[in-house]
């Protein structure tokens, strides 16, 4: 079985913190690697932003390693209140934001995350045998040097590490009336609101809520779907089918997935101007872009094999060509598309660190 | 939940365990294969379902799914219950059944993901453990099967005819032949099957036992009654029995505690074809030529789709009478009899009963 020598967890975001979790119930030790001693701070910072009050998955939308006590189970017992458990076995519990992240608070500290946590910056990672180096870089006390260290090597090493940034078109770049939707902010007057997916919608929402009058940016209409995926890609059945897509096939299944969408349904009906060209009189734009898109986009992905943005990863979110039988290099979280389209799910993230662990425990 | 074929098959087979252990007991304890025999049916009707139609049909299966479908499943084990003959008391069955999916439930829904991180990814998957615990609860299964196929009741086939009377004292199944002089039936558990019975003072006569069948059994010319059964639970199916004036075709009476039935038979001749007395049974389906059937005597069941030239329902009975053809109905001495879709020239109830239309 792995030791604390042998496993890394590059990322400190969710992804990080469920596998890191998953670990701690095999009773594997990881050593993590992360800027943000917090594992929710950037998904609670976001949450905020846009105001949600509830998950968009469900009860076992959660980072623990087992799906139950999912969240609707510990809420019942915890009320002593089965109506959560009912609302559960017909897949309408929407847990709280804050119930989440208490339960995250739990896993954080369950799984040992602060013991193991090291706030270091990884800027590359290096193939050695048996295993992997990590690189990193510190500034040289009294000169604006900075020098390479090592860590490592580990023989399994995982990447979450999210999504590599906020996205903000090219031409509202430095326009002083931007804000990122996933940024803390507040409404003005005249919202002109970039975007047509999930955070647009949400938006719209918000900016009409605070009495601002809102203009919708979008140069073509949003698709009307179910928020989530197919439920048979969650598990072995329906993943089996993607995997033996061939590689063109997938590029255009992932894009599809990826095309800007929000769910069907009166809530999400709102009235707004819509507009291509961002209006000289709106006072604030929100750019509801989401993220920085692409494996290319982050730095320690950026050389492995890719099928347009998409790593090349093998059915258990390892890295084929840098994975034998003395090593693995995973991917967890968005980056981890190519083997489980729903991986920034956080069910996503479960099945990467479940067959994380099973890599770890290889003798 | 999305289930693999593979992970419904050992989600459901592992379940499974424990309620075939407890039926396996409770068969022991019993002296009665009903338990096992239910067991086996309830696994197999899932099986056939889960490669027949749920892996087919269901890409996902959500919770509450669990049930209607464990609701299909109890009726059609129990239809098959009632078509292979399964001697297995209503309530009890049902109620094995109801705690066996609880018990299902609860393993798919909570134990199993706690045992087994990839429990759902892996579409019910239970890996090492639970396919052991798969293959033995097929393996109980079989070890039942076979245990009662080994001890299952000896099987005397009578060829040409028979002195009697003849005394059944051990369980045991007659098969064909025709016996002079009459049966006398005093084992539980025995099984008549095809066999003509000719004189005697009753035609057979059932003594205190219990889970006595008759099958296609034919009566002639027996002194007394044709079927004489007393302190028995006895199952009459598609008989004909010839009865002498002033006797009584068939006539269970005295098994308040058990229940007997008495269907598909053809009954000519007596002053009474079929009479319950103080017994609890379901009439269905007879045709009696020259007489009537009754339940009388505090007696409690159902008379169904049954042809006579009279029907009787008395002396404080509880009846319901359903599709049966007949000149004449009566309700009487505080007897209460609900009625519905017969043909009745008349119908006739005395004050002190009741009749519900």
């Amino acid at each position: 079985m792995a030791d604390s020598h042998e496993v890394a967890i590059v990322g400190s975001g969710l992804a990080a913190l469920t596998a890191k979790a998953a670990l701690a119930d095999a009773e594997i030790d990881a050593v993590v690697f992360g800027d943000s001693p917090d594992p929710a701070t950037a998904w609670r910072v976001r949450a905020a932003a846009i105001r949600q009050t509830h998950m968009r998955s469900e009860s076992d939308g959660h980072c623990r390693p087992h799906t139950f006590p999912g969240l609707a189970a510990r809420r019942a017992w915890r009320e002593r209140d089965v109506w959560p458990l009912l609302l559960s076995v017909t897949d309408r519990y929407r847990p709280s934001v804050d119930e989440f992240l208490a339960d995250a608070d739990m896993v954080r500290k369950d799984s040992g995350w602060d013991a193991s946590f090291r706030r270091v910056r990884i800027a590359g990672i290096s193939p050695v045998p048996g295993g992997f180096r990590l690189e990193h870089r510190t500034p040289v006390p009294g000169t604006c040097q900075v020098c390479a260290r090592y860590e490592g090597p580990f023989r399994h090493v995982l990447v979450a590490t999210g999504h590599p940034g906020l996205n903000v078109p090219e031409e509202l770049r430095g326009d002083p009336r931007v804000v990122h939707a996933y940024e803390a902010h507040g409404y003005g007057e005249r919202v002109a609101v970039v975007g047509a997916g999930m955070a647009a919608a949400t938006e719209w929402r918000n900016a009409l809520a605070a009495g601002a009058d809102v203009i919708s940016v979008r140069r073509r209409e949003p698709l009307r779907r179910p928020l989530n995926l197919p439920r048979h890609l969650f598990t072995r059945r329906g993943l089996a089918a993607y995997h033996r897509l061939d590689p063109r096939t997938r590029v255009s299944f992932l894009r599809e997935l990826s095309a800007p969408s929000y769910p069907p349904g009166r809530e999400w009906d709102v009235r707004v101007h819509v507009t291509q060209q961002v209006p000289e009189e709106a006072d604030q734009v929100v750019c509801a872009t989401g993220f920085v898109r692409g494996a290319a986009n982050e730095p320690l992905l950026a050389s492995l094999p890719r099928h347009d943005e998409w790593v090349e990863l093998a059915p258990d979110a390892t890295v084929p060509s840098l994975t034998d039988e003395t090593r693995t290099l995973a991917v967890s979280g968005v980056h981890a598309q190519w083997a489980f389209p729903g991986a920034d799910t956080l069910a996503g993230m479960r099945y990467v660190a479940h067959r994380f662990v099973r890599r770890c425990r290889t003798p | 939940m999305s289930y693999t074929l593979r992970g419904r098959l050992e989600s459901r087979l592992t379940a499974a365990l424990l309620p075939i252990a407890v039926a396996a007991a409770l068969a022991a304890a019993l002296h009665r294969w009903w338990p096992l025999e239910v067991a086996a049916l309830m696994v197999g009707v899932g099986v056939v379902l889960d490669v027949a139609a749920y892996h087919p049909l269901l890409r996902y299966q959500p919770g509450w799914l669990a049930l209607p479908l464990g609701a299909l499943e109890l009726v059609l084990v129990m239809a098959l219950a009632a078509g292979f003959h399964v001697r297995a008391p209503l309530e009890p069955a049902v109620a094995f059944f109801a705690c066996s999916w609880l018990w299902t439930q609860v393993l798919g829904h909570a134990a199993f993901p706690l045992m087994r991180a990839e429990y759902s990814e892996d579409g019910g998957e239970l890996a090492g453990a639970g396919q052991a615990a798969a293959a033995a609860a097929v393996a109980v299964l079989a070890l039942g099967g076979g245990v009662a196929w080994a001890t299952r009741p000896p099987v005397v086939h009578l060829h040409g005819v028979v002195r009697g009377p003849l005394l059944v004292d051990r369980e045991e199944t007659l098969v064909g032949g025709v016996v002079r002089g009459g049966i006398v039936i005093t084992a539980d558990g025995v099984t008549i099957r095809g066999t003509t019975v000719i004189g005697g003072d009753y035609g057979i006569e059932i003594r205190e036992a219990t889970r006595v069948t008759l099958e296609r059994v034919t009566i002639l010319r027996a002194r007394e009654d044709g079927i004489h059964a007393r302190r028995s639970a006895v199952t009459v199916r598609d008989c004909t029995v010839v009865a002498r004036p002033g006797t009584q075709g068939i006539d269970i009476s005295f098994a308040m505690h058990d229940h007997s039935e008495v269907s598909g038979c053809t009954v000519v001749g007596g002053r009474s074809g079929i009479e319950i007395h103080f017994t609890m049974a379901s009439v269905r389906d007879n045709v009696v030529t020259g007489s009537g059937i009754a339940l009388t005597e505090m007696s409690m069941g159902s008379l169904e789709g049954n042809v006579a030239d009279a029907i009787a329902c008395s002396d404080h009975s509880f009846c319901d009478v359903e599709r049966n053809t007949a000149s004449s109905f009566a309700t009487t001495y505080g007897s209460e009899a609900k009625l519905r879709d017969n043909s009745f020239r008349r119908a006739h109830a005395s004050a002190d009963s009741v009749l519900e239309r």
